[in-house]
């Protein structure tokens, strides 16, 4: 359970607004957020685990404010970045996993145990100690995923988790996300995937300019990139 | 320089009375030689800390002279133009005390390293921070930002190379400055990504302050 | 695989306490990155000099660039991280591999130094970039010439002296033959300082209220 109220994002330096104020609550088990680039789709998921805090109203998440619970909250909010390289932090998987365990207070025979499992339920037993640049992307990514379900968050924020794979990794990692029991929100560039969603946000400027069904959201999101001079205002890049 | 990650751990595996040892007698016997050859340098101190150094690889670690002798390569053109400065100004006696005191605490503390696994001594550093706790000292973050710093190295000597051949590729490789600026700037930004990255898995942050009670938040079923 | 979430209601306090800010995580990260980047700047093959053969490396450019670049706080800290690395043995010092054993060898008064170079570093930087709008690249540059005179080269000729057993004279000699490219490698990490705080404006910005 994920409530905004009237939660609003001023820029660092206070001159631009990313995220206008927004009034929301998220229960459903698979929400995607789609948007053009620097539409605010980031701004929001971060919102939800306190990497960005409003500048004005709050954010709940199962009952807790951000801001004044931060680092309970992101116990409980899983976040898959869209470059695994900046989430991984050990040289290889194993000790990564092992690292996230380390939050829970284990003794250090145990937490090597539950890494193994872990890294076995995700099918990376066999590149466990290989060097994490040895691994291709999508191994990477999954990797990844594994290292943040492995203390087993009860909600699940992943920024374009699908965006650096190739087609054949995409659908390992969609298949992956779509298999959890976790609450899931995921912003992403592919009409496809936002289309697996129950419940789909359209981003423009700064503003939830749709909430509703998927399919509806993704037809509202394919008129609005349509219209000439459409897109958010500032926005002109082609990438991240 | 991928590599690098594997190789940063000294050790290697070998049978012998050091590598039974547990890793706190060996460190302290490595910092007590390079103490007694600072503070009391002398002719004994040196022949018992060469004699120590030796005794403990040759026969605690079970290294052959010639494994031995190589330990102190990267460190012989130094040794080797002391030796001659100590000798034709102070004589012979007194280059051996120096140059061999120095030789004997290096070849005390890589026997060290070599029979103790990298996550050993990570451990052990870890664990010697846990008497400042009182102080404000926090083990468990020191071990993060070793490990952190472990990581980072493979990562930024790739983007020296990176750096390095791109500034080539412009014609610009005598500029150091152009081959240092994007490294310290990856560096700058890789450590934003990674702080997030951390926060965001809830790891090296301190508890909020209305938390105290909630340690097993969220724990672990199965 | 359904975990359990226990939300305990309870009292809760309002914001981050009033006192001095905590380091988080990106504090933490950049600490660690700092002493990588020092590490790697070291691990780069120096160009021995001098009767000694004390490699000149970039690794003095890593700790002036720390203080310069985060400050005497985390600055120093990641000299600290880096010293404390090759102190347990990983090789990350340059010509010598690491351990306790550089404590005994003759470029031991460097390796001290780098700390409290770090701090004074850092200290005038700060000052620096919180008050000067121009030459902030000159006064960079004196401030990490000041730190280098002011730390490095005193411990290091101590160093030499203790260690080496040189005589004063000679020490100072030795010590000497680096002054020429501390010159270089402080003007170096003057630019890049600048280049940084230009990048990330709010690396060493005045705490906001």
């Amino acid at each position: 359970m994920i409530e905004f109220i009237e939660a609003a994002v001023r820029s660092d330096d206070d001159r631009h607004t990313l995220l206008h104020p927004l009034t929301l609550s998220l229960v459903e088990r698979r929400i995607s957020v789609i948007g053009a680039n620097g539409s605010g789709k980031s701004t929001l998921l971060r919102l939800v685990n306190g990497l960005r805090l409003p500048s004005q109203g709050r954010v709940e998440v199962l009952g807790r404010d951000t801001r004044k619970a931060g680092s309970t909250v992101r116990r409980s909010v899983g976040f898959v970045f869209t470059d695994p390289l900046s989430q991984l932090v050990m040289p290889t998987g194993r000790e990564d996993v092992e690292l996230s365990l380390r939050t829970r207070k284990l003794p250090a025979a145990e937490r090597r145990l539950r890494a193994g499992e872990v890294l076995r339920r995700f099918g990376l037993e066999h590149l466990a100690d290989r060097s994490i640049y040895d691994l291709s992307g999508g191994e990477r990514q999954i990797l990844a995923l594994a290292v943040v379900l492995a203390v087993e968050p009860p909600i699940l924020l992943a920024d374009e988790p699908t965006t650096l794979l190739d087609l054949r990794n995409d659908r390992v990692v969609r298949a992956l996300l779509a298999g959890l029991g976790q609450q899931v929100v995921f912003t992403t560039h592919n009409l496809d995937f936002a289309r697996e969603a129950e419940r789909t946000l359209v981003i423009d400027g700064g503003r939830v300019v749709f909430d509703g069904r998927p399919a509806d959201a993704v037809s509202f999101y394919r008129s609005l990139s349509a219209q000439p001079g459409g897109g958010p205002a500032g926005d002109g890049h082609l990438l991240p | 320089m991928r590599g690098f990650g594997s190789t940063l751990g000294l050790y290697r595996p070998g049978a012998g009375l050091l590598y039974r040892l547990p890793l706190a007698p060996k460190a302290a016997a490595s910092l007590g030689c390079a103490t007694a050859v600072v503070g009391w340098g002398s002719l004994p101190t040196t022949s018992t800390v060469l004699v120590l150094a030796l005794a403990g690889l040759l026969i605690g670690a079970r290294q052959s002279v010639l494994q031995t002798a190589r330990m102190l390569l990267p460190a012989a053109p130094v040794l080797g133009i002391l030796a001659l400065y100590q000798g034709f100004s102070q004589g012979w006696v007194q280059a051996f005390v120096v140059v061999g005191g120095i030789a004997g605490c290096l070849l005390a503390a890589r026997s060290v390293t070599l029979t103790t696994p990298l996550q050993v001594l990570l451990d052990g550093t870890a664990s010697l921070a846990r008497p400042f706790r009182r102080l404000g000292a926090d083990p468990e973050r020191f071990a993060l930002a070793l490990s952190i710093m472990l990581r980072s190295i493979p990562y930024l000597a790739g983007l020296f190379v990176d750096v390095r051949e791109a500034a080539r590729a412009r014609g610009l490789e005598r500029s150091p400055r152009v081959a240092v600026t994007p490294l310290v700037l990856g560096a700058v930004a890789y450590a934003h990504r990674t702080g997030e990255a951390l926060a965001a898995r809830g790891l090296g942050e301190h508890d909020d302050e209305e938390d105290d009670r909630g340690q097993d938040h969220g724990s672990v079923v199965g | 695989m359904q975990p359990t979430e226990k939300t305990s209601p309870g009292p809760v306090t309002d914001g981050r306490p009033s006192s001095r800010k905590r380091w988080d995580t990106t504090d933490l990260s950049l600490v660690a990155v700092f002493a990588a980047l020092i590490a790697a700047l070291a691990i780069v093959p120096g160009i021995p000099v001098g009767p000694l053969g004390v490699p000149i490396t970039l690794q003095t450019l890593g700790v002036m660039l720390a203080g310069a670049v985060l400050g005497p706080g985390r600055g120093t800290a990641a000299v600290l991280l880096y010293l404390a690395a090759g102190l347990i043995g990983l090789p990350v010092f340059s010509g010598f591999s690491g351990g306790f054993g550089v404590l005994a060898g003759p470029s031991a008064g460097y390796l001290i130094a780098f700390p409290p170079a770090a701090l004074v570093a850092g200290l005038l930087a700060r000052a620096v970039l919180r008050s000067a709008t121009r030459f902030r690249t000159v006064l960079l540059f004196l401030a990490c010439v000041v730190a280098s005179l002011s730390t490095i080269h005193p411990l290091g000729v101590a160093g030499l002296m203790v260690n080496a057993e040189l005589s004063l004279r000679d020490a100072v000699l030795v010590d000497a033959a680096y002054l020429p490219g501390d010159v270089v490698k402080n003007v170096i990490a003057a630019l890049l300082a600048v280049s940084v705080h230009r990048a990330f404006p709010r690396l060493l910005a005045r705490p906001r209220a």
